[in-house]
C-alpha cells in the first residue's frame, strides 16, 4: 500500500496502554517490540515448541487427515470467533452473547435452507444480516441506556438462548435444520488441494473453509488499519468522551462495533454448522471462553483502543494446538481447561511483570 | 532557579504567636522531587510545618502545589528528597500510612462516597466500631460534633450524592476534622464556599492552630492567606522559591511577584486588527439551553479574541458544549457567518460550520493518551481526506500531523509517540492542533494554560494571539485574569448562566480586573452570587431557572 | 442510647426509601406473580409439596446470586462462581464416597477451600492489576478442568449421611437448606450494613479513590469480597450435595448466568458501591416463579431463559427512560458537576440505572 510503518503486521494499529503513568518517554518502536511484537513472537515460539513436542511424542500429530486438517479447521472457526469478540473489545466493550449470536444467525441460515430453499451463499448472507441486526440491537441498547455492555450482552445471551431453542422446537422435529444446500458438503470436506490445482497451490491438509477466515481477517485488518471507521472505533475505545468531542459519531460507532461482532459471530456459526453438518441450537455454546482467549493472548486490550488481528489468529492457534495435542496424547480433555487457564494467567502475568520492570527501570534512570 | 530578590534576611521568628525560638517542624519535606513523563512536577520543593502555626503554600497553576500535597499524603511516592515527621524519616507507601501518622487532608478534588450518608462519610477515616460492628451512636455523635464545629445544620442521614457542591466540600472539611490530627492540609478548601462559610472555616483554622495543630493552607484567594497564615512557602515550577518566611514581611504585590517570577507586565504583542465589517463569525442572540443558560447574547468577529470570564460553575464550559451541539438549545438563535444554524452534533459543528472546541480537561476530554500523535491530530481530518471504501491515505495523514506538529512546535520523538508520554504543554498543543488541522474558523478555547508551566504559557499566549492575527474568531474561556488581560480584546462576564456585563480591555490590569470582579460579585458584596432572575426579562425559555438549588 | 430520639427518624427514612425502591417493585411483582400462578393452578401450588419444591430449588439461585453480589459490591465480577461451586460439590462427594471422609469433615474442608480459592482470585486481581473479568475467566476454566478431572464421567452418590438427611429435613414444611440460605442472606445484609469491614467494602466499590484517601485498603476489600464470594459458593455447593441425589461434572455449569441475573434485577450497580441483598433474593424468587410457571403450563424450558433475558433488558431500558425523564424535569444549572455523572451513554463503568432509589445494603 503506501509503504509506511514497517510493522510486522499491518493490522496492528492502536497501541497498548503504558501500564504506569511514570513510564519514561520511550521511542515507539521500543514499546511496540516489548508490548506487541514480542507477545506475538512468544506465541509463535510457544506454539512451535508445542507442535514439536506433541509431534515427537506421537507421530500421528503430524497426520494430515486425522490431525492437521481438523486442527486447522478448528483454528479457522475459532479465529473468526475471536475476531467477533475483538470487534467489541476495540471499543472497550465485551460481547458475552457471542455464542448465542452465532446460534441466532445460524438459525436463520437453517431456516433459509430448509424453509426457503435458498442456495448456499444466499442463506449465508441472510444469516450474516440477522447476526448484524441482533448485534446492532445490542449496541443500540447499550448506547441508549448507558448500561455496561457486560450486563446487556449477558441479558441478550439469556434471551437468545431461550429464543433460539424455542424456534428450533417450533420449526423442526429433530431439533436441527438438516437441509443441505448444494455445495455445503464440499465446503466441509474439501481441502485446498481440491479447490486449487492439487499440490501446486494447495495442500490436502489445509481445509477450504480457512478461506473464510482469511477473508474475514483481511477485511477486519483493513477496517482497523486503513479506514476512518476503524480508527474511530479505536478512539472510542481509547476515550469515548474525547472521541465525541472530536466529532466522532460515538453512538453510531458503538452500534457498528456490535453489529460487526454479531456478523462475525454469524460467520463463525456458519463455519461450525458446515463442519458439523447441521444447524442446531447448540451452535456457539462453546464460543464464549475461546472468544476472549484468542484476542487477549494476542494482545488485544479489554479496555479498548488497541487490537491485533494477527495476534488473534496466533492466540487461537496456540489454544487449538494444545487442545489437539492433548487429544492426540490421549490425556483427556479434562486437563485441557486447566492448562488453558494456567496459560492465560501466565501470559497476563508476564505482561504485568514486564511493565513493572520497565517502571522500575524508569525510576532508576529518570 | 535562584532565590528571588533578597527581600528579607534569614528567617526570623517574628510572629508573636510563635514561641521564642522556632519549634522543630512537625512535618518537614526537603528537596522533594517528583517526575512525570516529560514533566518535573517537583524539583526541589522544601516545606516545613510547625505545630501551632498556619502555613501558606502558594504558587501559580501548575507550580506543583497539589503534587506536593499528594506526595506528603502518600498518594505519590517521591522520586527524590526527604520526608520527616517529628524528626523521623518517613516513607509513606499509601494514603493509609499518612492517615495513621496523623495527617489529615482536604484534597482539591471532591472525595466522598456518594451512596453513603453524611455521618458515614465524615467518620470514614476512622469508623467508630464495637466488636467489628459500626457503632452508629458514636458515629452520629462524632459526625454531629464535626458539623457543629462548622456551624452546619446538615441531616446526618442524607446521602452525600444528593448534596450540593458546597455542602460536599463542607462535609469533606468536617471529615478532615473528624480525627485529631497533628497536621491538617487544606488544598483550596474554600473554592465552593460562601464568604460566611469561609469565615467560619478560617475561625476553625485559627482555633486548631491555637490547640497546636500544624495547618497548611493552599488557596488562590490571597485575602484568606493573609487573614490566617503565619508563614508562607511559594512554589514556582516545582521549586520552592520562598521557604517558610513570615508572611507579615510581604505585601500582596511581593507575593504575586515571587509567584510569577518577574514583575507582572502585560505582554505586548504585535497589534492585530479586528475586521469590523460584515456579519460576525459567531453570533448568539438570546440563547437559552437545556443546561440553564438564559438569554445569552454575544458575538465574535474574524480576528477577534473575546474573553468569557466567570467563576467555576457559571456555565461557560456548558455554553461551549451547547455550541458544539452537545446540549439542547431551547431558545434564541445561533448565527454563524450571519446565517441562522442549528447545531446537532460535533461533526456538524466541525465539518459544516468550522467550529472547534479545545476542552478545559484535556486528559479526559481532549486527548487519546494511549494513542500516537498522528491519531490524535488526524481525528478531525479523516472525514475530509478519506477516499472510497473509507480508505485513509496514511501518507496524507502523517503529512498533516507533521505539518501541525512543526507549526505549533510540539516536541515529540516521532509521529508515533504516544500522547500520554508528552508534557502538559505539548499535550495541550496536540489538543489544539487537531482543530487547526481541521481548518476551523471559529475556535472556543477553554482554560488553555491550566497545569502548564510559566514559560510554555507565554509561548501559548503568543500562539493564540497569532491564530487571531491569522483571522480566526476566538472565544477564550479562562479563569486566569492576567491571561485574560493579556489576550482578550474585550471580556464578557458570565454568572449563573447569564452574561452579566462586558468590559473592554484597556490592557490596564488593575482597572480591568476590578471591573470584571465587580461584575462577578454583582453588588461587590463578595459572597457567592445567588440566583437573581432578572424580572425585566420574562423569557419563557428561562422558566425553569435555578429554583431547586439546595 | 443518647441519640435514641433520632433513630425512629432513620427507620422512617429507610421505610420511606423502601416503599419507593426496587425491592418494593420486586416484592409486588413476586407477590402478584405467585398469586396468579396459585389461582390458575386451582390452589395446587399452595399445597405442601409444591411449596417445598419451589423453595428447595430456590436455595442455590439465592446463594449464587449473593456470591456474585458481594463481588459486584466492590466493582468486581466473578465468573468462576459456577465452576467453583461445581468443583466444591464434586470435592465433597468424592471425599465422602471415595475416601470415606465423614460428612462434617468434608464440609469443613470445603468451607475452608471455598474462601481460599476466592481469596486467590482476589489476590490475582490485586497483584496482577488485570481486569477481574479475565482473571476469573482463567480460574473458571481451571476449576472446570479440575471438576471434570475429579468427577470424570460418573455420577457420584455420597451415600446416605448426615448431609443427605439435612437435605430432607423441613421445618413447617420449609426445607432447612432454604432456611440456611435465608440466614446467610440476612447475615450478608447485616455484614454489608453494619460491620465495619462491610462498610469498607462498599466504600471501596463506591469511590475507590475516596476510600483510599480515607485510609481504606481497596486491595483488601477486593480480596475480602472474593473470599466471601468463595465462602457463599461453598455453602451453595454443600447444600447442592445435600439436596441432589448425586453430583457429576455438569453441576454448576448453568450457574453463571443466573448468578448475575439475581443481583442485577435486584438493583446492584455494576460499578460497585450499591447493592441490595433483599433485591437479589426477591429477584431470585421471581426467576424461580418463571420456572414454576413454565412447568405449570408445560412450556419449553427455554422460556425461562428467554423471559429472564428479556426482563433484564427491559429493566435496563425502563430504568434508563425513567432516570432521563427525572433528569429533564429536575434540571437546574449544573453547579454540582463534580457529582453529576457526565452524560456519556457509551461509558463502560456506568452504574446500572435501575429504579431510582436504591438502598445501600
Amino acid at each position: 500500500m503506501t509503504g509506511h510503518t514497517p510493522a510486522p503486521d499491518d493490522a496492528d494499529v492502536g497501541r497498548p496502554r503504558t501500564a504506569t503513568d511514570s513510564a519514561p518517554a520511550v521511542p515507539r518502536w521500543a514499546g511496540r517490540w516489548s508490548a506487541g511484537t514480542a507477545q506475538r513472537l512468544g506465541l509463535v515460539l510457544v506454539g512451535a515448541a508445542l507442535v514439536v513436542l506433541f509431534g515427537s511424542a506421537r507421530a500421528s500429530f503430524y497426520d494430515q487427515q486425522l490431525t492437521v486438517f481438523p486442527l486447522l479447521r478448528d483454528i479457522a472457526v475459532f479465529t473468526v470467533v475471536g475476531l467477533s469478540q475483538l470487534a467489541t473489545m476495540s471499543i472497550g466493550h465485551m460481547n458475552l452473547a457471542v455464542g448465542r449470536m452465532a446460534a441466532f444467525s445460524a438459525m436463520f441460515m437453517g431456516i433459509a435452507y430448509q424453509q426457503w430453499h435458498l442456495p448456499l451463499y444466499a442463506g449465508l448472507a441472510v444469516g450474516l444480516l440477522a447476526g448484524a441486526a441482533i448485534g446492532a440491537l445490542t449496541g443500540w441498547i447499550i448506547s441508549a441506556t448507558g448500561v455496561n455492555s457486560f450486563v446487556v450482552t449477558l441479558a441478550m445471551d439469556f434471551a437468545l438462548l431461550g429464543l433460539v431453542s424455542l424456534t428450533y422446537s417450533q420449526l423442526t422435529t429433530v431439533a436441527a435444520f438438516t437441509a443441505k444446500p448444494a455445495g455445503m458438503d464440499e465446503l466441509r470436506g474439501y481441502s485446498m488441494a481440491d479447490v486449487c490445482v492439487g499440490n501446486v497451490c494447495g495442500s490436502p491438509a489445509i481445509p477450504q473453509i480457512l478461506l473464510f477466515t482469511i477473508v474475514a481477517m483481511l477485511l477486519v485488518g483493513y477496517l482497523y488499519s486503513r479506514t476512518r471507521t476503524g480508527r474511530e472505533l479505536l478512539l472510542v475505545g481509547s476515550n469515548s468522551t474525547a472521541a465525541r468531542l472530536s466529532g466522532v459519531p460515538v453512538t453510531r460507532r458503538v452500534i457498528g462495533a456490535h453489529a460487526l461482532s454479531g456478523m462475525l459471530a454469524g460467520l463463525a456459526g456458519f463455519m461450525l454448522a458446515v463442519t458439523s453438518g447441521s444447524f442446531t441450537a447448540g451452535i456457539g455454546s462453546e464460543f464464549m471462553i475461546p472468544s476472549f482467549l484468542g484476542p487477549v493472548l494476542g494482545g488485544t486490550l479489554l479496555t479498548g483502543g488497541a487490537v491485533s488481528v494477527v495476534g488473534t489468529l496466533l492466540g487461537t492457534s496456540l489454544v487449538q494446538v494444545i487442545r489437539q495435542g492433548l487429544t492426540t496424547l490421549g490425556t483427556g480433555l479434562e486437563n485441557l481447561n486447566i492448562y488453558l487457564g494456567v496459560i492465560l494467567l501466565l501470559a497476563l502475568s508476564t505482561d504485568r511483570i514486564r511493565s513493572v520492570v520497565s517502571a522500575r527501570r524508569a525510576v532508576a534512570h529518570p | 532557579m535562584t532565590h528571588p530578590a533578597a527581600h528579607t534576611g534569614p528567617t526570623k521568628p517574628a510572629e508573636p504567636a510563635e514561641p521564642a525560638e522556632p519549634a522543630e517542624p512537625i512535618l518537614s519535606a526537603d528537596r522533594l522531587a517528583k517526575y512525570f513523563p516529560g514533566v518535573r512536577a517537583l524539583d526541589g520543593a522544601t516545606l516545613h510545618l510547625r505545630a501551632g502555626s498556619v502555613h501558606a503554600l502558594l504558587g501559580e497553576n501548575g507550580a506543583g502545589k497539589s503534587t506536593l500535597i499528594k506526595v506528603v499524603t502518600g498518594l505519590y511516592r517521591p522520586d527524590g528528597g526527604r520526608l520527616a515527621l517529628d524528626g523521623t524519616p518517613i516513607d509513606f507507601h499509601s494514603p493509609q500510612d499518612a492517615v495513621r501518622a496523623g495527617i489529615s487532608v482536604v484534597h482539591q478534588e471532591r472525595n466522598v462516597i456518594p451512596e453513603f450518608s453524611v455521618a458515614e462519610n465524615i467518620t470514614l477515616r476512622r469508623i467508630p466500631s464495637r466488636r467489628g460492628l459500626v457503632d452508629r451512636d458514636r458515629m452520629r455523635a462524632q459526625a454531629r460534633r464535626c458539623l457543629d464545629l462548622l456551624d452546619l445544620d446538615l441531616d446526618l442521614d442524607t446521602r452525600v450524592g444528593s448534596l450540593s457542591t458546597a455542602q460536599v466540600q463542607l462535609v469533606e472539611i468536617a471529615k478532615a476534622l473528624s480525627t485529631d490530627s497533628k497536621v491538617l492540609l487544606l488544598d483550596e478548601p474554600t473554592s465552593a464556599l460562601t464568604l460566611r462559610e469561609t469565615d467560619r472555616l478560617l475561625d476553625i483554622v485559627r482555633r486548631l492552630r491555637d490547640q497546636g495543630t500544624a495547618v497548611l493552607l493552599v488557596s488562590h484567594k490571597l485575602e484568606e492567606v493573609f487573614a490566617v497564615c503565619d508563614t508562607v512557602t511559594v512554589l514556582r515550577d516545582g521549586v520552592s522559591v520562598l521557604e517558610g518566611e513570615p508572611i507579615a514581611a510581604y505585601s500582596r504585590e511581593d507575593i504575586v511577584g515571587v509567584m510569577v517570577g518577574r514583575a507582572h507586565t502585560a505582554r505586548e504583542f504585535a497589534p492585530r486588527t479586528v475586521d469590523p465589517h460584515g456579519p460576525p463569525m459567531l453570533e448568539l442572540d438570546a440563547l437559552s439551553t437545556a443546561s440553564g443558560h438564559c438569554d445569552v447574547s454575544l458575538d465574535v468577529r474574524r480576528g477577534e479574541i473575546v474573553g468569557l470570564y466567570g467563576l467555576v460553575g457559571a456555565g461557560r464550559t456548558e455554553l461551549a458544549k451547547a455550541l458544539m451541539g452537545l446540549d439542547r438549545v431551547v431558545g434564541g438563535t445561533i448565527r454563524v457567518r450571519g446565517e441562522d444554524v442549528r447545531i446537532r452534533n460535533v461533526g456538524q459543528a466541525l465539518n459544516t460550520h468550522r467550529i472547534g472546541y479545545v476542552p478545559e480537561n484535556r486528559k479526559e476530554e481532549g486527548l487519546f493518551l494511549d494513542q500516537p500523535l498522528t491519531m490524535n491530530i488526524a481525528v478531525t481530518v479523516w472525514s475530509r481526506i478519506r477516499r472510497s471504501l473509507g480508505y485513509i491515505p496514511a501518507r496524507r495523514e502523517r503529512e498533516l500531523a507533521a505539518e501541525y506538529t512543526e507549526r505549533l512546535g510540539i516536541r515529540v520523538s516521532g509521529p508515533s509517540q504516544l500522547v500520554g508520554q508528552l508534557s502538559g504543554g505539548n499535550q495541550q498543543k496536540v489538543s489544539l492542533a487537531k482543530w487547526l488541522a481541521a481548518r476551523t474558523e471559529i475556535l472556543i478555547i477553554d482554560e488553555p494554560t491550566v497545569g502548564i508551566d510559566v514559560r510554555t504559557k507565554a509561548a501559548f499566549h503568543q500562539l493564540i494571539w497569532q491564530l487571531a492575527a491569522d483571522g480566526l474568531a476566538i472565544l477564550l474561556i479562562t479563569s486566569d485574569l492576567p491571561e485574560m488581560v493579556t489576550l482578550a480584546d474585550r471580556v464578557l462576564v458570565m454568572r449563573d448562566h447569564r452574561i452579566t456585563g462586558e468590559v473592554p480591555n484597556t490592557h490596564d490590569y488593575a482597572s480591568v480586573s476590578q471591573a470584571v470582579i465587580r461584575l462577578i460579585h454583582g453588588t461587590g458584596s463578595g459572597s457567592l452570587p445567588t440566583a437573581a432572575p432578572d424580572p425585566s426579562n420574562p423569557d419563557p425559555a428561562c422558566g425553569f431557572e435555578p429554583s431547586n438549588r439546595p | 442510647m443518647s441519640t435514641a430520639h433520632t433513630i425512629p427518624a432513620a427507620y422512617r427514612a429507610t421505610l420511606g426509601r423502601f416503599t419507593r425502591s426496587t425491592e418494593m417493585t420486586l416484592f409486588a411483582v413476586g407477590t402478584i406473580g405467585f398469586t396468579i400462578l396459585a389461582a390458575s393452578s386451582h390452589g395446587s401450588l399452595l399445597r405442601g409439596n409444591a411449596v417445598h419444591g419451589i423453595l428447595i430449588y430456590l436455595t442455590v439461585p439465592i446463594l449464587i446470586g449473593l456470591a456474585q453480589l458481594v463481588v459486584l459490591a466492590v466493582g468486581q465480577m466473578n465468573l468462576s462462581v459456577g465452576t467453583l461451586g461445581g468443583f466444591l460439590a464434586v470435592l465433597i462427594a468424592v471425599l465422602m464416597a471415595d475416601h470415606g471422609v465423614p460428612a462434617p469433615i468434608a464440609i469443613a474442608i470445603v468451607l475452608v477451600a471455598g474462601p481460599a480459592i476466592g481469596a486467590v482470585n482476589g489476590l490475582l486481581v490485586v497483584a496482577s492489576r488485570i481486569n477481574g473479568f479475565i482473571v476469573t475467566l482463567a480460574t473458571m476454566t481451571i476449576l472446570g478442568g479440575l471438576q471434570y478431572r475429579l468427577a470424570g464421567t460418573r455420577t457420584i452418590d455420597p451415600g446416605s449421611s448426615s448431609l443427605a438427611r439435612l437435605g430432607d429435613r423441613s421445618v413447617f414444611n420449609i426445607p432447612v437448606i432454604f432456611l440456611i440460605a435465608l440466614v446467610l442472606a440476612a447475615a450478608l445484609a447485616f455484614f454489608l450494613r453494619r460491620a465495619t469491614a462491610g462498610r469498607r467494602l462498599l466504600a471501596s466499590g463506591g469511590n475507590p479513590l475516596a476510600a483510599r484517601l480515607s485510609g481504606i485498603s481497596n486491595d483488601r476489600s477486593v480480596i475480602v469480597a472474593h473470599a466471601l464470594s468463595g465462602l457463599i459458593v461453598a455453602v451453595a455447593a454443600i447444600l447442592t450435595v445435600a439436596s441432589a441425589p448425586g453430583v457429576n461434572k455438569s453441576i454448576g455449569g448453568d450457574w453463571l448466568l443466573p448468578s448475575f441475573a439475581a443481583p442485577i434485577i435486584g438493583g446492584a450497580a455494576l460499578a460497585g458501591g450499591s447493592v441490595s441483598v433483599l433485591g437479589a433474593v426477591l429477584a431470585a424468587f421471581i426467576v424461580r416463579l418463571v420456572d414454576v410457571a413454565r412447568a405449570q403450563y408445560s412450556l419449553d424450558p427455554s422460556w425461562v431463559n428467554f423471559t429472564v433475558g428479556a426482563v433484564v433488558l427491559g429493566t435496563v431500558l425502563v430504568g434508563r427512560i425513567r432516570s432521563s425523564r427525572q433528569d429533564r424535569i429536575g434540571r437546574a444549572p449544573d453547579r454540582d458537576s463534580t457529582l453529576r455523572p457526565e452524560p456519556r451513554p457509551d461509558d463502560q463503568a456506568k452504574p446500572l440505572p435501575t429504579a431510582g432509589a436504591r438502598s445501600t445494603s
